[in-house]
């Protein structure tokens, strides 16, 4: 039986959740190995991480996937920077087996940047898009 | 239509087969396809068993992996069925030929050769059987036409035909219990309930009952 | 309940049919899409078989009567709930009062609105789905019109939003053009009644669906399709998904609501596995037809309940996910 993504999800969250940072498995013709990242940016493109003090809220995922900035039956993204978007709306998508789980944004503003790349891996809690707030 | 001289079985997908009865159109074949139809629905993986016009259909409740043992079963089946005689009830349906929603009796008339009033009393003068349901809820496929009367169907369907027609379709007549798309040609209608979803048995008629027309107007 | 606001075309109540009353000339109903009505039920907890909405022409716009899940799967749509757009193939809940508004359908034929606990309209003879030709089943056996309330049963808990990947992504056929629908057919009866230049028509020949294709059946335009010599067969039963050929030569694919028989000769029928493709068709689209073996159809449904199954279990396994936190 292959090892699905879902299931990848899964041993990933037990991670993250029993503070473990390594899996390795292994059966007849496949292996797995998890490593759980610490540091929440490290699937973020660091060109774009810009140390930001001020007051910017950051969009993170809630469930480990794949990031889709579209979905797939749109041409345009979810959100681009420079774009006013409200509170509870959907930023991005976290691709988890065949289902779509939203990123949301906590609080209405402008979009500053979506850091993370389309298609990249994401885990729980990790920075997908910094918002600036309207104040 | 020709008369088949062995039994033919082909498939509908992966939901159904029909099995085709080799001889003529007529009440002792049709006897042999109910008393098969009763005991194929009593076969494990069949929904439902469905008579048709000398055929049987059998619906799946799980495809089967292989076909031969369905197919073989049902030829063993035919050959060993004996006539099932169904004495059903006698039902008399006014009717009213020609006009609006008969508007095929003319052309039918044309078709065959013969005069209005000779459709009408040679459509009127057997005593039906009912030999399957089908097409639309409470619809009777009845035998015992006269082929004088025969017309193959249309070459386009019609998208809707009006509820209570009587038509003809090929060597076969029967009356339509509620309105919708038809290949066969309207000669008359009549107002009876023929299907109700809240009776306990939802059709008002089953195979075996027999059909007489009276004639109650001919509109020319 | 949710109640009606506007509709165009003839949106009705469906759930997956009503299989087991052919004898009384009572066809399935039921979806036309069955793939997108049970993903619909699944994202909500439902059971599969729970009915839902069809709706095949927008605009479309009800109020949620309450607090409730629901979902929107099938055809591609410009969806707006409470004044915020919603992805295609999603689930979400409403507060009381709140509207749906479904503008534009740039891909697909049919969308279906599924709700938490489904909607409750009597079972009868089995099934809730609308019989049309019968006048009974769903909402009054009619299609919905403005000012219904249907009645919906009790909805589950919060839930909170998720999305699926389209069937039409995952289930995705080899060589289909984004215009083109290939289906895979099983040849019945009168194939043989067929030479074999006309057979190839049949195979090669990229149909046209004309404008008179509903729930009865998709009327195809192309070249004609005649037999050896006019088949005229005695009335046997058929099933949604036989492709009859009437003497013009004109394929006609039976759905959901087509009659329980007929005598015009078969060529073919569209599997089971497939039969959803159709449904999605859209008029003026073109669609084509692939043979296939009787087992390989078998085969197709098997990766189909893989699909379904594939699908619970992720459903499953995010609610837990999401319940940990």
């Amino acid at each position: 039986m292959p090892i699905e993504l879902t299931d990848i999800a899964r041993l990933a969250q037990i991670l993250e959740r029993s503070g473990v940072d390594t899996i390795e498995i292994e059966e007849p013709g496949q292996s797995l190995k998890l490593v759980v990242d610490t540091d929440p940016r490290m699937a973020a493109s660091p060109t774009l991480i810009v140390p930001d003090a001020d007051h910017s809220v950051i969009a993170k995922a809630d469930i480990a996937g794949h990031f889709l900035a579209a979905h797939p039956w749109r041409d345009q993204p979810f959100v681009v920077p420079g774009q006013r978007i409200e509170a509870g709306e959907i930023v991005g998508l976290v691709k988890i087996g065949l289902l779509y789980s939203p990123i949301v944004a906590p609080a209405a503003g402008t979009v500053d940047a979506v850091i993370v790349e389309p298609g990249a891996t994401v885990g729980y809690a990790t920075p997908i898009v910094r918002i600036r707030p309207i104040n | 239509m020709t008369t088949p001289d062995r039994s033919r079985i082909s498939l509908l997908g992966t939901s159904a087969l029909l099995f085709e009865a080799p001889g003529a159109f007529d009440l002792p074949h049709q006897r042999r396809i109910w008393s098969l139809a009763a005991i194929a629905s009593k076969w494990p993986d069949i929904r439902e068993a469905i008579p048709g016009i000398t055929n049987l259909m059998l619906t799946f409740e799980t495809p089967p992996r292989e076909l031969d043992t369905l197919i073989a079963a049902l030829n063993d089946g035919w050959d060993a069925a004996e006539g099932l005689a169904i004495g059903g009830r006698e039902i008399r349906l006014p009717v009213t030929y020609g006009g609006e929603i008969g508007s095929s009796l003319q052309s039918v008339a044309d078709h065959c050769g013969l005069s209005v009033d000779d459709v009408v009393s040679i459509h009127a003068a057997p005593l039906y059987t009912v030999f399957a349901l089908g097409s639309h809820p409470g619809y009777c496929y009845l035998g015992g036409m006269d082929p004088r009367i025969t017309m193959p169907r249309r070459q386009t369907p019609l998208q809707r035909s009006a509820g209570g027609s009587v038509s003809i379709g090929g060597s076969q007549t029967g009356v339509s219990a509620s309105p919708g798309p038809s290949g066969w040609h309207a000669i008359g209608h009549t107002s009876w309930t023929f299907f109700d979803p809240s009776w306990p048995t939802p059709a008002a008629l089953a195979p075996g009952d027999t059909i007489r027309f009276e004639i109650e107007r001919v509109i020319r | 309940m949710i109640e009606i606001l506007s509709v165009t075309g003839p949106a009705s109540v469906q759930d997956l049919g009503r299989f087991d009353q052919y004898r009384f000339g009572v066809g399935t109903s039921g979806a036309m899409d069955d793939v997108a009505l049970r993903a619909g039920n699944i994202l909500l907890g439902n059971d599969e078989n729970a009915a839902g909405i069809e709706i095949p022409m927008l605009p479309f716009k009800l109020r949620f009567g309450r607090d409730m899940a629901f979902a929107l799967t099938g055809a591609d749509v410009e969806a707006e709930i409470a004044g915020r757009v919603i992805p295609p193939w999603w689930r979400s809940h409403v507060g009381t009062g709140d509207i749906l508004t479904v503008k534009t359908m740039p891909r697909g034929a049919r969308l279906y609105l599924t709700v938490g606990g489904g909607i409750d309209v009597p079972m009868v003879l089995g099934s809730r789905s609308t019989q049309f030709r019968g006048e009974f089943g769903g909402w009054h056996g009619r299609p919905l019109q403005p000012g219904d309330v249907l009645p919906c049963a009790a909805s589950s808990a919060t839930i909170g939003e998720l999305g699926i990947e389209p069937a039409g992504t995952t289930l995705a056929r080899p060589n289909a053009a984004a215009d083109e629908t290939i289906v895979r057919v099983v040849i019945a009866g009168e194939y043989d009644g067929f030479d074999a230049a006309t057979q190839t028509l049949f195979w090669s020949s990229s149909w046209k669906i004309t404008p008179q294709s509903n729930r009865y059946g998709y009327r195809l335009q192309g070249p004609a399709v005649k037999p050896k010599a006019p088949i005229e067969k005695r009335s046997h039963g058929i099933v949604p998904g036989v492709i009859q050929i009437p003497p013009n030569g004109q394929p006609i694919i039976q759905m959901r609501d087509a009659q329980t028989s007929g005598g015009y000769p078969k060529i073919a029928t569209v599997i089971r596995a497939d039969l959803w493709r159709v449904g999605q068709a859209r008029l003026g689209g073109k669609l084509r037809f692939e043979q296939t073996a009787y087992t390989d159809a078998l085969a197709a449904e098997a990766e189909m309940s893989a699909y379904l199954e594939r699908l619970r279990t992720n459903v499953r396994l995010v609610e837990e996910t999401r319940t940990c936190r």
